[in-house]
């Protein structure tokens, strides 16, 4: 079930002296399995555009297709839309309310309507998903985990309701270097059984390990789209708007300009084999 | 969603109203309000509406901003005029329908108590709109220093309002932010009955209460690293001074009250 987004704008609070257009005429297609990022500066409207992904914020103008059905369409239920399309926001720890783990887990589940067996099946299932001991955790207070534990479990909420696709908003956000680890693992499993992501991500080597797509929004456009590596290779434009490349991209640019001739390439990993190929080979082309 | 609530409905332009002395604002509200209530007679609110029609005039706020001010006072207005029309006790009858009698003194009433609601409301949102809400403490603050000497906690008082202020626009960004997080887990906030409706905002609030604390303690935390010691000895970065443009405000004001005072002695 692709999400089609055609020609879509948002202005806060308009007609108001305060009104702001977050996002101008953006028009994208978010492919089944694929896992797309979002990239841009502060206030380029990453997190506007996710917001409009599941319903929670209406067009000014423009439409946004789930299956080819209008979601701000009167006759399509927001809700069904939100289980469908999972939406964590930035620091998701801070919506946590509940008396144990669980029960906050399961709080999704609840408002679909489930039973009360297979809430707690889809609890288990959910915390088995991003790491947490079902035994250990469930009667703990949400309050009394550390940062990262907290993230998981908010993130847990989300995948409880069993998305298809599933949007994550800085996931990583203010996460330690283990804990940030730890949960693109759990994106990256995600992924590979078949869940539809799209991140948001200030971080680009995150960017350049998950997605199979990067979207770059400027000021409220959309004024870039391909693979990572296209997408990073391009460093200058990229640095022009203010953003970052991944390290190993930096190093093919970097190298390129002093007469290296190499692929085009953005994950740290794969630039090891290709430099080993090319310091053992002696001479031409790595690939 | 909650972003489209104006809290502290400060409309950010420049005008000669907008630059006066928050003082003086404070001061002049309070002397319109009084004018408003020296007036004895129907005719007598001629000279308020045309000081209330210069001053939006010159502070240049849209008109429709105005009346809006007036829409949550439609409820109490429609009550106002129709208690007072119904309840007069003069001798001169209006007319009759059944046992409803109308009586003269009753619609005057019922026109001069909803037209005096009207002009305090607009009167008096004049100061919230062209004042910011700091300076609006500012001002509060420096007028009720004098009473300092008797004890009254003028700085602390002006401190939490402006605490108070600073953080609405914060938290109510906080409580979009998790209503929105919570409606995309399923939340409804917005159907069912009243117990529904009550449980449904504990998802809301109790993550509201654990953020509006935590940023509590932060903003403690940081006061104190940059030394604040309560109100004693402190100096501003922005002293408030009367200017011309004050005394000119003060001046038509004593005029309003005059001409209202005169009028009402003439009759």
């Amino acid at each position: 079930m692709p999400i089609t987004v055609e020609n879509l704008t948002h202005t806060y609070q308009q007609g108001s002296p305060f009104q702001a257009t977050a996002i101008r005429d953006i028009s994208l297609t978010i492919r089944d399995g694929e896992a797309l990022a979002l990239i841009g500066h502060t206030g380029s409207g990453k997190s506007t555009l996710a917001q409009h992904l599941n319903a929670l914020l209406t067009p000014t103008s423009g439409r946004v297709l789930l299956d080819g059905r209008d979601i701000n369409n009167r006759e399509v239920s927001k809700r069904a839309v939100r289980f469908e399309v999972g939406l964590v926001f930035q620091y998701p720890e801070h919506q946590l309310f509940e008396e144990t783990v669980a029960r906050d887990i399961g709080f999704g589940p609840r408002n679909m309507g489930l039973s009360e067996a297979e809430v707690d099946a889809r609890v288990r299932a959910a915390m088995d998903m991003v790491g947490l001991s079902y035994e250990t955790m469930k009667d703990k207070s949400p309050f009394e985990l550390s940062g990262g534990q907290m993230r998981r479990v908010a993130l847990a909420g989300v995948l409880a309701m069993r998305p298809r696709i599933l949007v994550l908003d800085e996931p990583t956000a203010g996460l330690d270097p283990r804990a940030r680890d730890y949960l693109l693992g759990d994106i990256a499993r995600l992924h590979s059984d078949g869940t539809t992501v799209v991140m948001i991500s200030h971080s680009m080597d995150d960017v350049a390990r998950l997605a199979t797509r990067v979207a770059v929004l400027e000021q409220g456009r959309l004024v870039m789209e391909g693979a990572p590596n296209d997408v990073f290779m391009q460093v200058d434009r990229l640095g022009a708007m203010g953003l970052d490349v991944p390290a190993a991209s930096r190093l093919v640019h970097g190298l390129r300009a002093r007469g290296i001739d190499l692929p085009d390439c953005c994950l740290l990993d794969e630039l090891a084999d290709l430099l080993e190929k090319l310091l053992k080979g002696g001479t031409g082309h790595a690939s | 969603m909650l972003r489209d609530i104006t809290l502290g409905q400060y409309y950010p332009i420049d005008s000669p109203i907008h630059r006066l002395d928050p003082r003086a604002k404070i001061l002049l509200t309070v002397g319109f309000i009084v004018a408003v209530f020296l007036v004895g007679s129907l005719p007598g609110y001629i000279p308020i509406v045309l000081f209330l029609v210069l001053v939006v005039r010159l502070s240049r706020l849209p008109v429709n901003m105005m009346l809006r001010s007036l829409k949550p006072l439609r409820i109490l207005l429609v009550f106002t005029f129709v208690l007072n029309m119904f309840f007069g006790t003069g001798e001169r009858e209006l007319f009759r329908l059944g046992f409803i009698v109308v009586k003269e003194d009753g619609l005057m009433n019922a026109v001069r108590f909803s037209a005096r609601l009207i002009f305090l409301v607009v009167g008096s949102s004049v100061l919230t709109l062209t004042t910011a809400p700091v300076t609006l403490t500012d001002g509060l603050e420096r007028l009720a220093s004098p009473l300092k000497r008797i004890g009254f906690p003028a700085h602390e008082m002006a401190m939490m309002m402006t605490i108070a202020l600073r953080f609405i626009p914060t938290l109510t960004e906080e409580a979009d932010k998790i209503m929105k997080a919570q409606s995309a887990r399923g939340a409804d906030f917005s159907t069912g009955n009243l117990k529904a409706r009550a449980k449904a905002m504990i998802p809301l609030l109790v993550p509201l209460f654990v953020s509006a604390f935590r940023r509590a303690g932060d903003l403690a935390m940081a006061m104190e690293a940059r030394c604040y010691h309560g109100g004693e000895g402190r100096t501003r970065l922005h002293v408030l001074r009367y200017r011309r443009g004050d005394a000119v405000a003060f001046g038509a004001m004593a005029l309003l009250i005059a001409v209202v005072v005169l009028q009402g002695r003439l009759q």
